[in-house]
C-alpha cells in the first residue's frame, strides 16, 4: 500500500470518565452481595438498572453523577444511559435530601379530604416552610407527590420507609417527632 | 424471487409497494410526502412526534404512517381534514415553548417546523400570555451546541447515537414538558459520527459550532459531491455562500453511506477555499519564471516531454480525480513510468450501525481509481527515483520539505498545482490546475465504486482542470488530436486505457454511481 | 369488605374476605383459609383447559380496559419455543383506586396463588410483580410471602411435586404512573425510561425481552384461585346488569362519603346503593355533586347519572363514563369542581412520559389553562380553548394518557360549566380561591 505522510492522524475517541478519584464506590460489601444477587433474577444486565439504583438510593440516600457511573460501569451501561433512567422516575433522587424525607399525596382524592392543609401543618412544622427545600437543622425535606394509592385512607404521607395513613394536621407533630 | 406487493391508493394516486412497506415510504413512491419529525429512513421509528397521522378508511383512529404498514386495497388521506387538523394540533403544541428564535436561528430557511407551519399551521398561536420553557444553551462538546428550547423531542439525536453510533451519549432526561435532551457530564458528544445529529435535527436545536452564524439557508448553493477525505467516498452536498465552501453535507445514498458522514470528512472543507493559488500557468526559461498563456505553456508541456528520455516519476494526489490520473499517465503513453498516488493514513473509525460504512485510514478518495489507472508504484520509492529522473510530474501532491528538496534533483520538475507552493518556485513549469470542487470528475472509492462529482464553483485565474492540462498536452504529442471537451467524455475516452470501466459510461453514473464489475477490476488491493 | 369498615350485608366478599384478618398473610394462613387448593387443581389440569375456564368465567381485566382476560391469555403462542413471561401489574398508581395494595398487604398469598396459576396456563415460568415503589408495606410483606412460598413448595422448580417450574420475583418502580400501562410496565422491567410502546407487534407476540409476555392487574388475577376451585359457572352467574360483565369487583370508594374503603360487589350493583348505603352517603348537610367512577381517567358522572347507573362495564358506559379501576372518587357539593379538574390535569401532565407532542405539551398547556383560570385571570375563550385541546388529546397518541386528561376536562366542562363559568366572569371572591398549591 502506498504510504502518505506517515503518522496516523487520529480519528477522535469518545470520551469517558467515572467522576472525581474521590468517588467511594457503592457496591462493595453487602451492596455488592445484593447487586450479585440480583443477576439470576434478570436475563439481561440492563434489567437490573432499577434495583441497583434502588440499592445505590438506600446506601447514599441520593444518586449523584458519579453514582450513576459507576451503576453503569458495573452493567455495561453508558452513564447518559443511566441518566436518562434516574431521572424519569421520581422517586430517585438527584440532589441529597434531609435525614428524612416525606412524602405528601395532594392529588384530587386527597385533596378533597383535606391534604392541603396537612401540607401545609407538615412545612410549617418541620421547618422546610417551602415544598423541596430541606429544612434548617437538614432533619425533614418534604415534597408533594401524586396519588399513593390510599385514597380511601387521606391523607397519606411516605415518611422514609414508612407508610403512614389517615394523616391530619392535628397528628403531624406527633408523627414527626418520631423521627430524630 | 418475486417480492409480493401491495396496491394501496394515497390520496388518489395508486401505488403498488412491497408487502411490509410503511404508508410513509409508500406515500414517497406516490410522490407524497406525509409531514413527520420522528421517522428516519435510517432510525429504528419510535412514532412518537404524532406528526404523520394519516386517514385511513376503515380504521377507527388516525394511524402513525410511519409505523403502519400498507394493506391490501387500503385508501389513506394524509390530505384529510381529520389529518390536517391533527397536524395542525401537534405544529400548533410544539410552538408554545419554541421560542420565536427564527431571525437568529441558523436553522431558518432549512427547518421543517418552519416549513410545516407555514405549509399547514395556525396563523398565531393561543398560548400568549404563558411562560415559555427556558433551559440555556448547553456545549455538548467538540462542535455541537444544544438549544433547548428550541428542542422539539423527536429523540431522532438520541436514537442516532444509541443504535447507529452504537454509544448512547445522549439521553431524554426527565419527564413530561420538563423533558429535554441530556449529556453525562463525565462524556462528551466527540464520537467521530456525531456531526450527524445536527443534519437529524429537524430545527435548530442541535447546531453546529463551526457553522454558527456563517451563513443563511437560502444563501447558500447546493452541490452533489463526494467527500474527498478518505477512501469510503460519502456522498456529499459542497454548500457554498459567494463561492466559498462553507459547509459539507451528507448525501443520501443508500449503498454508501446511507443518510451519514463522518466528522473529519465534514470539518475537513477549509482547504476548498485556499486563497493562495496558481492563477496562471508559469514558465521557467532562460532563468527566469515568467507567467505566460495556455497555448505557450503547454506546447512547453509538450516539448518537455519530447525531450525526456528514461523514467518519468508521476507522484499524484489521491485527491486527484480519475480523469485526472487517466489522461496524465495516457499523456506518458508507452514509455516508462514510476507512478505513485499519495494516500495519507489515519485511524478506522466506522459507524458501528451500519455495516461497511467508517471513516477509513487511507485519507484519499480516489486511492483506488489511481491504482485502476497504473498508479501502483510504492509512493517513497517513487519520490526515490526523482534525483537524476528525466522528468518528474507532479500531480498536487503534497509534499514535506524533504520531498521536495528530493524532487527538485529530477531533471526536469512539471508540476500541475493547485496551491501556489514556495518551495518549488524555479521549477521547469508549473500549470494551474482546479482542485475537485471546481470540476467535474470522478473518484472510485474502496468498493471500487465509481462517483461522480460536480462543479461546486469556478476555478481561479487561469487554473483548468487537470485532464483537459493533460489531455491538451497529449493532442500536440499526436499531432492535434481531438481533445474530450468535458469531464464526461474525458471519462469516457478512458476505457479502453481502464479496462475496468469500459462498459460503465459516465452517463450511466448518475447521482450515487455504480460499482465496477470486480472480476474486471481485478485485484486493485 | 369496606375495609377497614365492617363487611356489610349487601357486598359479595370473595377478593376481601381476609381484609383486616393479619392471620391470612401467611403461607400457613392462607392455607388454612382454603388456599393454595386451586393451585393444585390448576396443576392437574392442561394450560389449554384453565384458559377455557377462565374464558368461561367472563372475567375481565380489573385494572382498567376491562379486557377479557381468557381470551388475553388465549394470544400467548403455542410451541412459539420462546420464554414465555407473566407481568403482574400492582403499579397501581390510579388515582382514586386503593385496592390492589389491600389484597397484597392482607392476602399476598390470594395474589401469588393467581400469579401461579396465571404462569402455568400461558406456559411462562417466570412471573415479575411489579409493584410500584411508595408501597413499602406490599413489598416487604410481598417479598415475606414469596419467601415462604418458596421454602412450601408453592413456587420453584418443582412447584408441589409436579414438575412444572414457576418462578416469582418482584420488581420495585421508582415513582411513574404511566409504568401502569403494560407496555411502559415491560421497559421499566427491562431496565429502561418507562415509554409505552407502539403496538403492534402486542405482549404477546413481542413482550418482555421481546418474548411472548401476559400482563395481569393483581386483582385480576386475584380472582383466578377462586374461579378454579368454586368453576367459572360460579364466577359467570355472580352477575346483575350485563352478561358482558360478571364476578365480583373492588370499588375503592373515597372523597366525600361517611365510610370511604374497598367495598366488593357484585358487577351490577347499582351505584346509588354503593354511594349512600354501602358508603355511608355524604356527609351531614352535603349532598353528591358528582362522582368519578373510574379511577380519575374517565369522564366526571353528574349526579343523575351516578344515581340511576348500574356498576358495570357496561352500565357505566351507558351513563357515558367508564368503570376502568373502580377508583370512585364521590364529590359533594363542597367541592370546587373547576380546581379538582385543574389537579387532575396536573397530576397527568406531571406523569407524562413526554414522547408524543400532544400529551407531553397538552397536558402541561392544559394545567396552565386551569391555573389561570382559578387564579382569577381566565378569559372566555379558554374553554373552547380547553376543548380544542382536549380533542387533539383523544385518540391520537402512543398510549391513553393524554385521553385520560381529557375526560374529566371535557365532562367537566360540559357538565358542571356554571363553575367554569363563575370563575370566568370574575364572580369568585380571588381571597376565597383555593391556595394553587405546590409548583
Amino acid at each position: 500500500m502506498t504510504g502518505g505522510h506517515g503518522a496516523p492522524v487520529a480519528a477522535g475517541g469518545a470520551g469517558t470518565g467515572v467522576g472525581p478519584p474521590d468517588h467511594q464506590p457503592v457496591f462493595v460489601g453487602k451492596a455488592l452481595e445484593r447487586l450479585e444477587a440480583l443477576y439470576p433474577k434478570y436475563p439481561t444486565k440492563q434489567a437490573c438498572l432499577l434495583p441497583a439504583l434502588w440499592i445505590v438510593q438506600e446506601e447514599r440516600g441520593w444518586i449523584s453523577p458519579q453514582c450513576m457511573a459507576e451503576v453503569g460501569e458495573v452493567l455495561g451501561l453508558t452513564p447518559a444511559y443511566v441518566k436518562g433512567v434516574v431521572t424519569f422516575y421520581t422517586m430517585y433522587y438527584q440532589h441529597p435530601m434531609g435525614r428524612h424525607v416525606i412524602q405528601v399525596c395532594t392529588t384530587s382524592p386527597c385533596h378533597l379530604c383535606g391534604a392541603a392543609e396537612v401540607l401545609a401543618a407538615l412545612l410549617k412544622e418541620t421547618g422546610c416552610e417551602e415544598l423541596g427545600r430541606t429544612s434548617p437543622d437538614g432533619r425533614f425535606t418534604v415534597v408533594e407527590v401524586e396519588c399513593l394509592g390510599a385514597c380511601g385512607f387521606p391523607t397519606p404521607i411516605l415518611l422514609d420507609d414508612d407508610f403512614i395513613e389517615s394523616v391530619t394536621p392535628e397528628r403531624v407533630s406527633g408523627i414527626l417527632g418520631r423521627y430524630p | 424471487m418475486t417480492t409480493e406487493l401491495v396496491n394501496v391508493t394515497i390520496d388518489d394516486v395508486p401505488v403498488a409497494v412491497p408487502k411490509g412497506t410503511t404508508i410513509i415510504e409508500a406515500a414517497k413512491q406516490a410522490g407524497i410526502l406525509v409531514p413527520h419529525y420522528c421517522y428516519h429512513p435510517s432510525l429504528p421509528s419510535p412514532a412518537l412526534c404524532r406528526m404523520c397521522l394519516v386517514e385511513v378508511e376503515k380504521a377507527p383512529k388516525l394511524m402513525p404512517a410511519c409505523v403502519t404498514t400498507v394493506a391490501e386495497g387500503q385508501v389513506v388521506r394524509v390530505q384529510s381534514p381529520a389529518a390536517l387538523k391533527a397536524r395542525e394540533g401537534v405544529l400548533e403544541l410544539l410552538l408554545i415553548n419554541h421560542p420565536l428564535d427564527c431571525p437568529i436561528c441558523d436553522q431558518a430557511g432549512e427547518c421543517e417546523l418552519q416549513d410545516y407551519v407555514f405549509q399547514e399551521g395556525r396563523a398565531g398561536t393561543r398560548y400568549a400570555e404563558y411562560a415559555k420553557r427556558f433551559n440555556p444553551v448547553e456545549d455538548f462538546g467538540p462542535d455541537i451546541l444544544y438549544v433547548p428550547n428550541r428542542c422539539i423531542l423527536c429523540t431522532r439525536c438520541v436514537r442516532f447515537m444509541e443504535d447507529v453510533a452504537e454509544t448512547p451519549v445522549l439521553n431524554v432526561s426527565e419527564r413530561g414538558d420538563r423533558a429535554y435532551i441530556g449529556i453525562a457530564e463525565a462524556q462528551l458528544l466527540d464520537h467521530p459520527w456525531a456531526g450527524n445529529v445536527v443534519d437529524l435535527c429537524p430545527v435548530g436545536s442541535l447546531i453546529s459550532k463551526d457553522f454558527l452564524h456563517k451563513a443563511r439557508a437560502w444563501d447558500l448553493d447546493k452541490t452533489a459531491s463526494v467527500c474527498p477525505s478518505c477512501s469510503q467516498g460519502c456522498n456529499i452536498m459542497i454548500e457554498t455562500r459567494d463561492e466559498v465552501v462553507v459547509r459539507l453535507r451528507p448525501r443520501p445514498n443508500l449503498e454508501v453511506n446511507r443518510h451519514f458522514m463522518c466528522d473529519h470528512g465534514r470539518m475537513n472543507y477549509r482547504w476548498m477555499n485556499r486563497g493562495d493559488r496558481v492563477e496562471a500557468p508559469l514558465v521557467r526559461q532562460d532563468g527566469k519564471t515568467q507567467a505566460t498563456d495556455w497555448e505557450t505553456a503547454l506546447d512547453r508541456l509538450a516539448e518537455l516531454l519530447r525531450a525526456s528520455d528514461g523514467t518519468v516519476v508521476v507522484l499524484a494526489s489521491g485527491r486527484a480525480s480519475t480523469e485526472a490520473l487517466g489522461w496524465v499517465r495516457r499523456l506518458l503513453g508507452d514509455r516508462r513510468v514510476s507512478a505513485a498516488v499519495q494516500v495519507p493514513l489515519g485511524e478506522e473509525a466506522p459507524l458501528a450501525g451500519i455495516p461497511g460504512l467508517a471513516l477509513r485510514p487511507e485519507r484519499a478518495p480516489n486511492a483506488d481509481g489511481a491504482r485502476l489507472a497504473g498508479y501502483t508504484a510504492d509512493w517513497d520509492a517513487a519520490v526515490g527515483a526523482a534525483p537524476g529522473a528525466p522528468l518528474t510530474l507532479l500531480l498536487d501532491p503534497d509534499l514535506t520539505d524533504e520531498e521536495v528538496a528530493v524532487v527538485r534533483k529530477s531533471r526536469v520538475v512539471v508540476a500541475l498545482a493547485t496551491v501556489d507552493d514556495d518551495r518549488l518556485s524555479g521549477i521547469d513549469l508549473v500549470l494551474p490546475v482546479a482542485t475537485m470542487v471546481e470540476e467535474n470528475g470522478t473518484y472510485v472509492n474502496r468498493d471500487l465504486r465509481v462517483q461522480r462529482f460536480m462543479q461546486a464553483g469556478p476555478a481561479p485565474g487561469m487554473a483548468r482542470p487537470a485532464w483537459w492540462v493533460a489531455a491538451e498536452a497529449w493532442a500536440r504529442l499526436r499531432d492535434g488530436r481531438a481533445v474530450p471537451g468535458s469531464a464526461a467524455e474525458a471519462y469516457d475516452a478512458l476505457g479502453s486505457d481502464m479496462p475496468a470501466l469500459a462498459g460503465l459510461g459516465y452517463d450511466d453514473l448518475g447521482l450515487t454511481g455504480r460499482t465496477l464489475e470486480t472480476a474486471a477490476a481485478g485485484s486493485a488491493r | 369488605m369496606g375495609f377497614p369498615h365492617p363487611p356489610h350485608s349487601k357486598e359479595t366478599v370473595v377478593l376481601s374476605k381476609y381484609f383486616g384478618d393479619e392471620g391470612a398473610r401467611s403461607f400457613d394462613g392462607w392455607v388454612q383459609r382454603g388456599g393454595y387448593e386451586g393451585l393444585k387443581k390448576a396443576l392437574g389440569m392442561t394450560p389449554e383447559a384453565i384458559v377455557e375456564e377462565v374464558k368461561a368465567s367472563g372475567l375481565r381485566g380489573r385494572g382498567g380496559a376491562g379486557f377479557p382476560t381468557g381470551l388475553k391469555w388465549s394470544f400467548m403462542p403455542k410451541n412459539s419455543g420462546k420464554p414465555h413471561y407473566l407481568v403482574c401489574n400492582a403499579d397501581e398508581s390510579e388515582p382514586g383506586t386503593f385496592k390492589d395494595r389491600e389484597i397484597m398487604r392482607w392476602t399476598p398469598h390470594q395474589m401469588i396463588e393467581g400469579c401461579a396459576i396465571a404462569s402455568y396456563a400461558i406456559g411462562a415460568e417466570l412471573c415479575y410483580i411489579y409493584i410500584r415503589g411508595e408501597f413499602t408495606d406490599p413489598l416487604r410483606i410481598t417479598q415475606a410471602a414469596l419467601d415462604e412460598a418458596y421454602a412450601q413448595g408453592a413456587l420453584g422448580p418443582n412447584v408441589f411435586g409436579s414438575g412444572k417450574r414457576i418462578e416469582m420475583v418482584i420488581h420495585r418502580g421508582a415513582g411513574a404512573y404511566i409504568c401502569g400501562e403494560e407496555t411502559a410496565m415491560m421497559n421499566s422491567i427491562e431496565g429502561k425510561r418507562g415509554n409505552p410502546r407502539i403496538k403492534p407487534p402486542f405482549p404477546a407476540q413481542s413482550g418482555l425481552f421481546g418474548m411472548p409476555t401476559t400482563i395481569n392487574n393483581v386483582e385480576t388475577l386475584a380472582a383466578v384461585p377462586h374461579i378454579l376451585t368454586r368453576g367459572a359457572a360460579w364466577y359467570k352467574g355472580l352477575c346483575l346488569g350485563s352478561p358482558k360483565s360478571t364476578g365480583t369487583k373492588l370499588f375503592s370508594v373515597c372523597g366525600h362519603v361517611m365510610m370511604p374503603g374497598n367495598y366488593e360487589i357484585t358487577m351490577g350493583f347499582p351505584m346509588r346503593d354503593l354511594i349512600y348505603d354501602l358508603a355511608g352517603g355524604m356527609r351531614p348537610g352535603r349532598t353528591l355533586k358528582g362522582v368519578i367512577p373510574g379511577g380519575s381517567s374517565v369522564p366526571i358522572m353528574s349526579r343523575e347519572e351516578a344515581e340511576s347507573a348500574l356498576c358495570d362495564y357496561e352500565g357505566i358506559q351507558e351513563k357515558g363514563s367508564m368503570l376502568g379501576s373502580a377508583g370512585f372518587i364521590v364529590m359533594d357539593d363542597s367541592t370546587d369542581m373547576v380546581y379538582e379538574i385543574y389537579r387532575l390535569a396536573k397530576f397527568y401532565a406531571h406523569e407524562s412520559c413526554a414522547q408524543c407532542t400532544q400529551c407531553r405539551e397538552g397536558t402541561a398547556w392544559t394545567t396552565r389553562i386551569l391555573e389561570r383560570m382559578l387564579q382569577g385571570q381566565g378569559k372566555a375563550a379558554d374553554l373552547q380553548l380547553l376543548l380544542d385541546l382536549s380533542e387533539q388529546m383523544t385518540g391520537k397518541t402512543i398510549c391513553v394518557l393524554s385521553d385520560s386528561c381529557a375526560a374529566p376536562v371535557v365532562s367537566g366542562i360540559k357538565k358542571f360549566r356554571g363553575e367554569f363559568d363563575r370563575y370566568l366572569s370574575g364572580a369568585v371572591n380571588p381571597e376565597t380561591m383555593p391556595a394553587v398549591v405546590g409548583r
